[in-house]
């Protein structure tokens, strides 16, 4: 008796819980069908300025956070050194903490006023703020601790040894990585790679303040829906419209992952 | 091929300090795990970098702390096989093997080679998950070959394989030793393996090397107890000298007068000895073939251990004497009646019985 009872809760729980996530999606595509502009919303020049520059952004942040966070990671995966917990720490920081909070660092760095951004705004008469490039270090910083976590426990788990009989067979430490750690590391960096991706394309708080709000130059897809939802004529309908492309997307780009991350588990 | 290495390294409170050479022979570092065996590889390889010392091959130093030479493991050209092999799973055994072949070499042509040598034919594309754990075995030997390198550093690679297998690659080992004429330096902690494969043994301990020498000097002429317990004594016994002659050397054990021929080690009158003799080579007796006959004493068994083809009896002696530990085939101990009596006659050959100088411990 008592266990049907259980069988019984667990199911209505889990209902109740799958509701939950797809109602608002549902309600989406509905609201989407009803509206009737959602299609010229979503083909307008304000809509696929902010999406090229979303996805262009957030490609360009990918590159460099496997450019810069790769060696980083397999630098932690296989180092031993002092303070090394801590570096951890700073790395999972940006994780922990608001985007907000991230794009009120960035200002007091890189700002005109920042420790940085105002030596440069002096020498070079150079200013990150209202620019593409700030939209970028707002994602990068937000969005590439997700991508390092990930690979470095990727490289982890790549056995130390085997690099070690590769140095024996003649191979540099570059061959070695590329020929043997990154194959094998391969499932795991693709991981991080898409939730790299995923957290630069959804980064609104920290673009917010360091980048600002401008069409064409900084306002990528999660700040044209707040813009539209609050500021224009559009209201709602734009933001539905907006969303749904982003829905799309995501979607498109999650389900090639995951056919790429299943074909690198089976390689192995 | 030779191998030269006089090495030294501490690691906390470890010292190792290690002295070998090898010329075109088997050279088996033995001892227990922890000893220093897989270091003195490591250091070979060029993995672990000696805090000073000298290492060449072939004449060609590949460190020197007093020159500053240090030089990569890439560039040293050995053969390294690890115990879990390390084997590239995401890559096949050919691209596995061919791994290890210089650009100026024609892979396909070597790996062919290689894959017929250690009898990989019709492997050549598969996963190493695939493989069993000989073949695998043979995948590791075959890529640690590809380099063409003629110094091999194999680090217990057959301990994760079942008994039948290891004959099968031990006998593989010394064919391909002939064949392409390697020295090996090879790690084992297996007393029968080292025994079997060894020209020459290292014998381990706590990061230095105890002896170094031909395989039959070390397993019958250890230098110390120490040594002797580690390469499988199990008679070592305390004595004294009573009197040494050209052909004999008379000793005191638990006041028992026995005696030995003159060991390698100058003795005197009165020194205290070690005297040890391996528990295969005690004899068992029923009557008192000789009275005045040679180290004959009564013993009693005390204890069996039966492993099938062998059997293992500790004695202890009526009267004055050793406790004596005895080894006896299977065959010997079911004519001999061996398990009918407790009561025995322990026969000591004196050719047999080993006599050196009590070591003052460091």
């Amino acid at each position: 008796m008592a266990d049907r009872t259980a069988t019984v809760t667990v199911i209505f729980l889990g209902i109740a819980f799958a509701a939950f996530f797809l109602l608002p999606f549902g309600g989406l595509v509905d609201r989407a069908v009803r509206e009737g502009n959602t299609w010229d919303i979503a083909t307008s020049e304000f809509a696929i300025e902010a999406l090229q520059l979303s996805l262009w952004t957030s490609t360009v942040t990918v590159v460099l956070a496997l450019v810069f966070g790769t060696p980083a990671a397999y630098f932690l995966a296989r180092a031993q050194f002092p303070g090394k917990s801590l570096v951890d720490g700073l790395i999972d920081l940006p994780i922990v903490l608001p985007p907000t909070v991230a794009g009120v660092a960035l200002l007091t760095a890189f700002g005109r006023r920042g420790l940085l951004g105002e030596p440069i705004e002096e020498w070079f008469g150079f200013t990150f703020g209202f620019r593409t490039i700030a939209v970028i270090m707002a994602q990068l910083l937000v969005s590439a601790p997700f991508y390092v976590r990930a690979a470095r426990s990727g490289f982890e788990s790549v056995d130390f040894q085997l690099e070690r009989v590769a140095y024996t067979l003649g191979a540099s430490r570059v061959r070695t990585f590329f020929r043997i750690v990154v194959p094998q590391a391969w499932p795991a960096l693709l991981a991080g790679i898409v939730l790299c991706w995923a957290r630069a394309m959804g980064e609104l708080g920290a673009t917010l303040i360091f980048a600002g709000n401008f069409q064409g130059s900084t306002q990528t897809m999660p700040l044209a829906i707040i813009s539209a939802f609050e500021g224009t004529a559009l209201g709602l309908a734009g933001a539905v419209a907006l969303s749904l492309i982003l829905l799309v997307v995501a979607l498109a780009v999650l389900t090639v992952f995951r056919l790429a991350t299943s074909a690198a588990g089976r390689r192995l | 091929m030779t191998l030269e290495l006089d090495i030294r390294r501490r690691l906390g409170a470890f010292h190792y300090q290690a002295t070998i050479q090898a010329r075109h022979e088997i050279v088996v570092l033995f001892g227990h795990s922890g000893a220093g065996k897989s270091l003195t590889l490591q250091f070979a390889a060029g993995l672990m970098r000696p805090d000073s010392g000298r290492i060449a091959i072939d004449g060609v130093e590949v460190f020197d702390s007093a020159r500053g030479v240090n030089v990569p493991p890439q560039l040293r050209g050995v053969g390294y096989v690890v115990q879990d092999l390390a084997l590239f799973p995401h890559l096949t055994v050919e691209q596995n093997i061919a791994f290890g072949v210089p650009r100026a070499v024609d892979s396909q042509e070597r790996v062919r080679q290689l894959a017929s040598l250690l009898h990989l034919e019709g492997f050549e594309r598969r996963k190493p998950a695939t493989l069993s754990g000989g073949q695998q075995q043979r995948v590791a030997l075959a890529r640690a070959l590809a380099r063409d390198a003629h110094l091999l550093l194999l680090d217990e690679p057959f301990s994760a394989l079942d008994d039948a297998l290891r004959v099968d690659l031990r006998r593989e080992l010394l064919r391909l030793r002939e064949e392409l004429g390697l020295t090996i330096l090879f790690v084992t902690h297996d007393l029968r393996e080292a025994h079997l494969l060894a020209d020459r043994i290292a014998v381990f301990d706590e990061g230095s090397v105890l002896q170094f020498g031909p395989r039959d000097d070390v397993f019958r002429r250890p230098r110390s107890g120490r040594v002797a317990r580690l390469v499988g004594f199990t008679n070592i016994w305390k004595g004294s000298v009573t009197a040494v002659n050209a052909d004999r050397v008379d000793l005191d054990v638990a006041g028992l007068a026995i005696w030995a021929r003159p060991p390698v080690a100058q003795l005197s009158r009165g020194d205290a000895v070690e005297v040890m003799i391996r528990a295969e080579r005690v004899n068992l007796r029923r009557e008192h073939a000789d009275p005045a006959g040679t180290n004959l004493f009564p013993g009693r068994s005390v204890e069996h251990f039966a492993y099938g083809n062998t059997h293992q009896l500790r004695f202890e002696p009526e009267g004055a004497g050793p406790v004596v530990n005895v080894e006896i085939a299977a065959r010997p101990y079911e004519v001999l009646g061996v398990a009918d009596r407790a009561a025995w006659l322990i026969e000591l050959p004196p050719e047999d019985l080993h006599v050196v100088p009590v070591q003052r411990e460091p």
